[in-house]
């Protein structure tokens, strides 16, 4: 049972299209998961429905329909089919369980960035950057192997975490798959993966973070900062 | 707060040369098969039929607002080239889509909307620095609103729609300048505090207020 949401605020901005692309990013995973915010988020939709309709009319030049129908003359394309998307078979096929059942987004980005390079950060930790297309967070996926621990860090920026696959604590509770994370700045945290598997998560971090234990330096996932 | 007031929400704009009039009581319907207004009667068909002169009178109407909705009397969001693109756009892709217009899911100015959110973002982000960026995500596949098919969530929603809408109508000014700002001028919470002089906190608990008051009948607490 997901126990941990996106806030109206971030929920609002997402509707909007004013929140930042990677966070919109884990938002839209998160939605896929969760149908309590998929039905906020229809309503903050229909809100923008009704100041559509409640804006003051301005008046669009003469020739803009003709123009329009002449492009959709000379647009030789079929109209978009009804329904979804087209549902594109996956193009990777992994034998790794954590990947197998991922949120439509999650999985294009997978497909994105396959091969999936890890890096070991610490005994316990992996990381792997997801390019996904803008430059002002770092996306990644973290993966704790099971009951590892990870060195006490904290923040500069923000960080938003969606649960994947398993589960993991920290001082503050438990978190399963769908449970989406925002960590401010200066919250000083050690997650903890459960014993029955591992955890993965995907983490989009706003600026580089600093580790407060002693060595941290060297099990700092995030000492090189990239955005992609 | 200048030039916004709870008024303007009362208004609705002038039907721009429409042969046809809106029902003002489609919030009243319950059923998921009808919709009772006739915006998305005239989406369906040009959807179903691409019925071009149902597609016009679309255009006639929605075409004026997707400008307005970018002008607002403060700021201006888009240069007016920008708007009239994006007018472009939006109604393009609305011809193109509108085979999977459903008006059981959504009303044709909230489905509208949201293709219009898109096609914002898009325009703005081919003006930024990733313009061509090698990679395959697109505005679509993260702002994606295929999901929920189902009748009975779409009954929900039509409740939840009724109560937006009532909600909208009766909040205060300041609740609603800051909704407004944010959807219509595109700005995050902490712009919007950069721009009225208001401390965060303040931006963000009239954006909770005024959201309280639209889901009222939300179970999850806000």
């Amino acid at each position: 049972m997901i126990r941990h949401h996106p806030d109206n605020d971030i929920l609002l901005e997402y509707s909007a299209g004013t929140l930042p692309w990677a966070v919109s990013l884990a938002v839209s995973a998160h939605l896929q998961l969760c149908p309590q915010c998929r039905q906020q988020h229809q309503q903050h939709n229909h809100l923008g429905g009704e100041l559509l309709d409640d804006s003051d009319p301005q008046q669009v030049s003469s020739d803009a329909l003709q123009h329009l129908m002449a492009r959709i003359d000379s647009s030789d394309e079929r109209p978009e089919p009804a329904g979804k998307p087209q549902e594109q078979p996956p193009k990777v096929r992994c034998s790794d369980p954590a990947l197998r059942r991922l949120p439509r987004i999650v999985r294009k980005l997978v497909d994105d960035n396959w091969p999936l390079r890890w890096n070991r950060v610490s005994p316990a930790l992996k990381m792997s950057r997801l390019q996904s297309g803008q430059d002002h967070y770092e996306v990644a996926f973290h993966r704790i192997c099971r009951g590892g621990k990870t060195a006490e860090h904290d923040h500069r920026g923000q960080e938003v975490v969606l649960v994947l696959y398993g589960s993991f604590s920290d001082a503050d509770g438990v978190y399963a798959p769908g449970d989406f994370l925002v960590r401010e700045p200066g919250e000083v945290h050690r997650p903890i993966a459960t014993q029955d598997r591992e955890c993965l998560c995907l983490s989009v971090v706003e600026a580089p973070v600093a580790v407060t234990g002693l060595l941290g330096w060297l099990v700092n996932p995030f000492l090189s900062f990239k955005p992609g | 707060m200048p030039g916004i007031t709870v008024q303007s929400f009362n208004s609705y704009p002038q039907m721009v040369n429409m042969a046809l009039t809106v029902q003002s009581d489609r919030n009243t319907v319950q059923a998921p098969e009808n919709r009772n207004d006739d915006w998305s009667a005239l989406l369906t068909r040009v959807g179903a039929e691409r019925d071009r002169a149902a597609f016009e009178r679309l255009f006639r109407h929605f075409a004026p607002l997707i400008k307005g909705f970018h002008h607002s009397r403060n700021t201006q969001v888009l240069c007016a080239e920008a708007a009239d693109e994006l007018v472009q756009e939006v109604m393009f892709r609305v011809w193109r889509r509108a085979p999977s217009f459903d008006s059981r899911k959504a009303s044709a100015s909230t489905w509208i909307y949201t293709i219009m959110r898109n096609c914002r973002i898009d325009l703005l982000r081919r003006n930024s620095r990733h313009q061509g960026a090698d990679n395959d995500i697109d505005v679509d596949d993260i702002w994606d609103e295929s999901a929920d098919d189902q009748p009975l969530v779409f009954l929900q929603q039509r409740r939840n729609e009724r109560d937006v809408t009532e909600g909208l109508r009766s909040l205060p000014a300041d609740q609603s300048h800051v909704l407004k700002k944010a959807y219509m001028e595109g700005k995050s919470h902490s712009e919007i505090s950069a721009e009225l002089g208001l401390p965060l906190g303040t931006v963000k608990s009239r954006v909770r207020l005024a959201l309280k008051k639209l889901q009222a009948s939300l179970g999850k607490p806000v």
